[in-house]
Formats: structure tokens, C-alpha cells, sequence
């Protein structure tokens, strides 16, 4: 889990172009929004093609981002249970 | 009466006709100047080039005329001009969808699918409520521009203009050439 963790952190980072982050300086368990990251509503749907492209799962109700975005540990979890590649 | 001036290309950078010292060129250019410059706004890493370059161009425009910043106003119009609309968007986003075995568009490409965009991210940061408007014209024609300049100025709530030209094709071939001009 924590190659997975480490390993989404760096497709964020290079996603939504967090230029001045490293994986170290995300917190797997704070929140990607808000408070958090501060990642908006563009950056909800760059999550949603990530994890198609890399990981094979597409999610059916956008709805479901707002659980499984809560923090990359979230993230993580839903897609080690939910990957198809 | 023009009062400021910003000229940036991928090579150099004039500020009221100084020039500003830097190291780097191109892309990483505009990437130098705002952390040295402005260095306040996450949000410029998720720019397209041309809004990088505007958002470049305007800040250090705004900070040599020095009056307060962020205060909401209506009397300041942004007219921008260019001949390449949202080309290097447009073409970032095409490759996110040209090949049909690895077709993922991409939405934070898709947004800066249009030149005014840059008009909308400089009016938000500065919150300026004046019209905004991005013309795509053939060349940098001082007449058509200023013509332009005249009609945006027929609105009487309209006392000054940030604008000017504003192209970009890729990361190494861009031009900024804008000033602040105010109702004479």
C-alpha cells in the first residue's frame, strides 16, 4: 500500500501540476480539498481520467468522488480494491 | 495616454522600457519571473502558456503603477489582441484525444481551450468588473489596436485599459507587448 500511496502521489503531482510539491510534502491523510491540497472542481475530474488512465476504473456516479477523493490514503485504498490494471 | 509598458518574449523581459535581468528563457522564463515577482498564486502552475505569460505581463505591469491592489473595481477594461487564439491549449488538448486506444481528455487542458481565458484570470486575480474582451486579428496592427482601444473607451464607465498583444504558439515562441493606457 505505501509503494501505491507513494506512487499516486507522484501521478497527482503531475496531473494537476503541483509544480512546487513533492510526494513527501502531501500528507496522505489530509483532505485533497478544501482545507487540504485546495484542488478544485477541474481538479475532481483530472482525478477521475487518473485513475481510468492508470489504474482501469471508471467511475459510474461522479458523486462517488466526493468519498473516495477525501485524502490519497482514501484514494489508495478504493483503487488497490478496484483496479483493473 | 499610455502609462506603463510590459514586453516579454522568450528572451527578454522590459518593464517601462528597462530591462529586467534573468536566467532563464522560454517557458522556464515566465516559470523565474513569477517566483521572483509575484510568487503568491498556486494557481499559475495549472496555466496554459498564454495565460502564464498575461498573468506575468500584467502583474509586473500592475506593479510598477503601484496603486492599491485587489480592490474591486469597474473602470478597468481588458482588451487583448493576438493571431494564434489558444493554439498551444488547443493542440495539448488534441493529443489527449487523438489516439482512440488511449483517448482520455483531459478537462484542466480542455478549460484553456480559449483565449479569453487569460482575460478571465487577470480580471478575477485583480477583480476588475470592466468589460473584458480578446480579439483574434491578423497581425499586431497599431491601427486596428487602437481603434479597438477607442470603441472600449466609448463606455463611460471605462476610465483605463490593461491591454495589448498577447501570442503564444508553444513554449519557446511567445510575445507579450502590453501596457495600461487611461482615458485622456
Amino acid at each position: 500500500m505505501d509503494e501505491l500511496i507513494y506512487t499516486l502521489k507522484q501521478q497527482i503531482i503531475e496531473a494537476l501540476n503541483l509544480e512546487d510539491m513533492t510526494p513527501e510534502d502531501i500528507d496522505e491523510n489530509a483532505a485533497l480539498f478544501g482545507e487540504g491540497l485546495g484542488l478544485d472542481s477541474i481538479d475532481a475530474l483530472e482525478l477521475i481520467v487518473l485513475m481510468e488512465k492508470n489504474y482501469g476504473i471508471k467511475l459510474q456516479d461522479p458523486n462517488q468522488g466526493k468519498e473516495i477523493f477525501k485524502s490519497v490514503a482514501v484514494m489508495a485504498d478504493f483503487i488497490s480494491k478496484n483496479r483493473t490494471k | 495616454m499610455m502609462q506603463h509598458t510590459v514586453h516579454i518574449t522568450p528572451e527578454s523581459v522590459v518593464v517601462d522600457g528597462k530591462v529586467l535581468s534573468h536566467q532563464e528563457k522560454g517557458a522556464a522564463l515566465l516559470t523565474e519571473l513569477y517566483r521572483k515577482h509575484i510568487g503568491d498564486y498556486p494557481k499559475f502552475f495549472k496555466m496554459d502558456t498564454l495565460c502564464r505569460l498575461g498573468f506575468v505581463a500584467s502583474e509586473l505591469l500592475l506593479q510598477v503603477e503601484g496603486a492599491e491592489r485587489f480592490v474591486p473595481r469597474e473602470d478597468r477594461a481588458v482588451v487583448f489582441f493576438n493571431r494564434n487564439a489558444s493554439l498551444q491549449a488547443d493542440t495539448t488538448y488534441q493529443a489527449t484525444i487523438q489516439d482512440p486506444e488511449n483517448f482520455y481528455p483531459s478537462p484542466a487542458a480542455f478549460v484553456y481551450t480559449l483565449p479569453n481565458i487569460v482575460t478571465g484570470e487577470i480580471a478575477i486575480r485583480n477583480k476588475y468588473y470592466g468589460e473584458t474582451l480578446f480579439l483574434v486579428i491578423e497581425n499586431n496592427d497599431p491601427n486596428i489596436i487602437s481603434r479597438q482601444l477607442e470603441n472600449t473607451f466609448q463606455d463611460p464607465q471605462t476610465q483605463s485599459i490593461l491591454g495589448g498583444w498577447l501570442d503564444c504558439t508553444d513554449e519557446n515562441h511567445f510575445e507579450a507587448q502590453i501596457f495600461l493606457i487611461f482615458k485622456s
